[in-house]
């Protein structure tokens, strides 16, 4: 542990491949009916909520899904959804194109480690929020305001743990040259970046989390096109039917990415000892 | 009851009621419709000291998982005094195979072996004052109470769990294999160590073991478990008397006798599933 | 032992010293409104975050609203953690409306929260909560489960009751995991935090904020950004020497483990 940067936090439970159902059918039937239950529950409570609350607080689901559909033929619509995801799209591209070879040449040198340890540990811990007044200013509500904001946000925890996987490899590399001849190609492909892997991603599901979390605060709080300032926009006009179905459609979003991310993580890390162990338990 | 009375006794000539601990009676269990144990019929009398062997895997641990309450069986019944079981009972403690999963890692020695004491709600001093005597009994400084458990030597741990069980004043101790992840010397010790607190404390010991060499040194009677399921393919008892040494006993040819006994026993068995 | 201690410092504080020399130089001369000179930055960071009275009118709302809404994150995800961590069926079936309401991002929910319980402090305290609720109790969740089952056949036979079980064995086995989660909610409450102080008059960074943007006060909202920054690492390191003496056990353990494999 010696080796690894401080501001590196260990992969956490959220963080991890869910277990796939290694189930008989019969139980994953009753599964699947619990978790139908607990859906129409939680519309149920959306449902009786609509109606007890102060009218104007909560629209029933019925009308807010009414209201989603009505919007899904509007262009605007499109035009906010397709703005969210390119920018959070854009602001993952770039962090991570960006952040993780930097962070893995980082890593592979002990001096640059800790000469930029305490850099990053502090541009970290400001919340990316506070930065949003002097982007706005100095940029404008636009999608460029929020795909800044929304970087400089999201890149530290990919960058950090890229350096963490790094020194990971590092310690390996160490290992085996006292102990074995291996050609440093061979040892950079075969072991270096599989052992790297697991950590970076890592890095990469709380940068994908933080990148869409960011651009939905840059919309909604600067003013910039996009789902946020839908949101925003629909408060502003006491319009609570479209409100929640744009909070639906990003969570809905949010699904999606993590979904995803999931897909990918497993995708990646197949092979790797610890997501089988993971998956095993 | 002493050891030496059961010495050379048929095998259930001396399973009067009232002097019986613990028994098994028509014992079976399946994990999700695949049997493990098929009927298992077995006493052990108070004061007495059981083996069981088999091969790996033959389902040693679910048969003392369901002897101690923690599993229910899913066919016959277990009896502690005569009385049927459904969970775990006073007066019956476990020793785990494996130290370093059944200590609490962020306890102190002392705090670990104190668990059962706190349980039933013994004062913290007076819980302190029988940690320290269990420690003494297995032979563990004063000192080491103040340690984690991951500080200690394998063997050590293993005092520890024992010292742990101790503690809860039990009449009946379950061990399983409680020795196999140690040293060959380590393990010479803690049997005698186990062999020694039986008889002082008068304890009715039933210990799990694939090593047919530590089961005959230890026990009154072994129980051998064979089979797919299991069952319980023959009871030998171990006439070698009470004081037994690492190696005078185990030099003897009554021993060596006793030991291919068993030893043909497990494997004919064991051949014949396979 | 002390030499050694000494050159780590030294590699690890050159750069920043470096990077704030250069700043200093490189902007002194600056004469754009958005990259003030960092001399007149730090004039406006000691005039509102060093002097004591205005410190404590910026500073103490905003750490009142982070103690109760981060509090209440760390209460309510344990409780509810542990016991979807002990139900196993009550999890699975709730799995699907979790995952949907994790997935919302927290600050979505603003308008939200505002609708339903107004522009005050408890508005702010739940918004803060429910953001940073879903890494305590997911962590939690996995810890229990995670729970060693040979300790809990440990508790079984020692016949520990509820709370003993709970206290002795469940919590402790889980708190690496629960110290995780909390250290990924420490930084969405910070986030939170101020994005929810933009909202209502009640004073702390984020109004701070908000009415330096609104009056283009850009050194001011410099030296925010600076004190934000430093608040977010004093929190950080205050969170870490609670995590080393809670989970020392933990960290000695993981140590022995490395050094013997
Ligand atoms: N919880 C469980 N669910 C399903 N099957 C189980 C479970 N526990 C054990 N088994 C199976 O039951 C059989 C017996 O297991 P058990 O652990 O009792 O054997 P054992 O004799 O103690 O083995 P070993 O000598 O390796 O300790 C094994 O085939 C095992 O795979
Ligand atoms: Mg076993």
């Amino acid at each position: 542990m010696s080796t690894s940067p401080s501001a590196v936090a260990p992969a956490t439970a959220s963080e991890r491949a869910p277990r796939p159902a290694r189930q008989p059918r019969a139980g994953r039937t009753r599964r699947l009916v619990t978790q139908l239950g607990a859906v129409a529950l939680a519309f149920l409570v959306w449902w009786v909520a609509s109606f007890t609350l102060p009218i104007g607080v909560m629209p029933s689901p019925v009308a807010t899904f009414v209201r989603l559909g009505a919007l899904a033929s509007v262009p605007e619509f499109w035009a906010a959804f397709g703005t969210t995801v390119a920018t959070f799209a854009a602001a993952l591209a770039f962090c991570t194109v960006v952040g993780i070879p930097l962070g893995l040449a980082i890593g592979s040198s002990s001096f640059a480690t800790q000469s930029t340890r305490l850099v990053f540990d502090f541009l970290r811990t400001i919340p990316p929020i506070a930065i949003l007044p002097l982007v706005l200013l100095t940029i404008g509500a636009n999608f460029q305001m929020v795909l800044t904001l929304t970087i400089l946000g999201a890149i530290w925890p990919i960058l950090i743990q890229s350096i963490y996987a790094a020194r990971q490899g590092e310690a390996l590399l160490v290992e085996m040259a006292t102990s074995y001849q291996v050609p440093r190609g061979w040892f950079i492909r075969h072991i270096f970046f599989p052992g790297a892997l697991p950590f970076v991603m890592t890095g990469l599901r709380i940068g994908t989390t933080i990148c869409l979390l960011l651009t939905i605060t840059g919309e909604l709080l600067g003013g910039a096109p996009g789902l946020g300032f839908e949101i925003a926009d629909a408060q502003a006009f006491y319009d609570n039917e479209r409100m929640y179905a744009y909070v639906i459609v990003s969570a809905a979003l949010g699904l999606l990415v993590n979904a995803g991310f999931y897909a990918l993580q497993r995708r990646l890390l197949r092979w790797h000892p610890s997501v089988r162990r993971e998956d095993a338990r | 009851m002493t050891i030496t009375g059961s010495k050379g006794k048929a095998r259930d000539e001396g399973a009067v009621p009232s002097s019986v601990a613990l028994e098994a009676s028509g014992l079976g269990h399946a994990y999700k419709g695949r049997e493990v144990l098929g009927s298992i019929d077995f006493a052990v009398r108070r004061g007495e000291f059981v083996c069981i062997v088999g091969p790996s895997g033959v389902g040693q641990t679910t048969l003392l998982r369901c002897l101690a309450g923690l599993q229910r069986s899913t066919r016959g019944q277990v009896l502690v005094k005569g009385t049927a079981i459904t969970e775990p009972v006073r007066g019956v403690a476990v020793v785990f195979q494996d130290y370093s999963r059944s200590l609490m890692p962020w306890a102190s020695v002392r705090d670990n072996v104190t668990l059962p004491l706190r349980a039933n709600g013994t004062p913290k001093v007076e819980a302190n004052r029988i940690a320290a005597e269990s420690l003494a009994q297995v032979g563990l400084d004063e000192h080491v109470s103040d340690l984690y458990p991951w500080q200690l030597s394998g063997g050590m741990q293993q005092r520890v769990a024992i010292a742990r069980a101790l503690a809860y004043g039990p009449e009946v101790m379950l061990m399983d294999e409680p020795f196999a992840s140690v040293d060959a010397q380590t393990r010479a010790d803690l049997e005698d160590l186990v062999r020694r607190l039986q008889r002082d404390l008068e304890l009715t010991v039933i210990l799990v073991t694939h090593d047919i060499d530590e089961a005959v040194y230890l026990s009154d009677r072994v129980i051998a478990l064979a089979g797919k399921p299991a069952h319980v393919s023959d009871i030998v008892d171990v006439p070698l008397g009470a004081d037994r040494d690492q190696i005078g006993t185990k030099g003897t040819p009554e021993f060596a006798e006793i030991r291919a006994a068993v030893h043909g026993l497990i494997r004919r068995k064991d051949d014949a599933v396979s | 032992m002390n030499k050694r201690l000494l050159r780590d410092l030294g590699l690890e504080i050159w750069l920043p010293i470096v990077l704030v020399v250069v700043w200093w130089f490189a902007s002194a001369s600056s004469t754009s409104f958005y990259f003030p000179p960092l001399s007149k930055i730090m004039e406006s960071f000691a005039a509102d975050w060093l002097d004591p009275t205005q410190a404590f009118d910026n500073l103490l709302p905003s750490l009142a609203l982070l103690g109760m809404g981060y509090g209440l994150a760390l209460v309510s995800g344990v409780v509810i953690g542990t016991l979807f961590g002990l139900v196993t069926p009550l999890e699975e079936a709730a799995r699907p409306v979790l995952e949907f309401l994790r997935a919302i991002p927290g600050v979505a929910l603003l308008p939200v929260f505002i609708v339903l319980f107004g522009i005050d402090q408890p508005m702010k305290v739940l918004l803060i909560a429910f953001g940073s609720f879903w890494p305590v109790f997911l962590n939690t969740v996995d810890g229990v489960r995670g729970i060693e089952p040979l300790l809990l056949d440990v508790a079984g036979v020692f016949r520990l009751g509820r709370a003993r079980r709970l206290f002795s064995i469940i919590l402790p086995g889980a708190s690496p995991q629960i110290f995780a989660g909390a250290r990924t909610a420490l930084a969405i409450s910070l986030i939170i935090m101020v994005v929810a102080e933009t909202v209502g008059g009640s004073g702390g960074v984020g109004y701070f904020l908000l009415d330096a943007q609104r009056n283009f006060r850009v050194q001011s909202m410099w030296g925010a950004i600076i004190a934000l920054g430093i608040l977010g690492y004093l929190l950080n390191i205050a969170f870490r020497i609670i995590e080393r003496l809670v989970l020392r056990w933990h960290r000695l353990q993981q140590a022995r483990l490395e050094s013997n494999s």
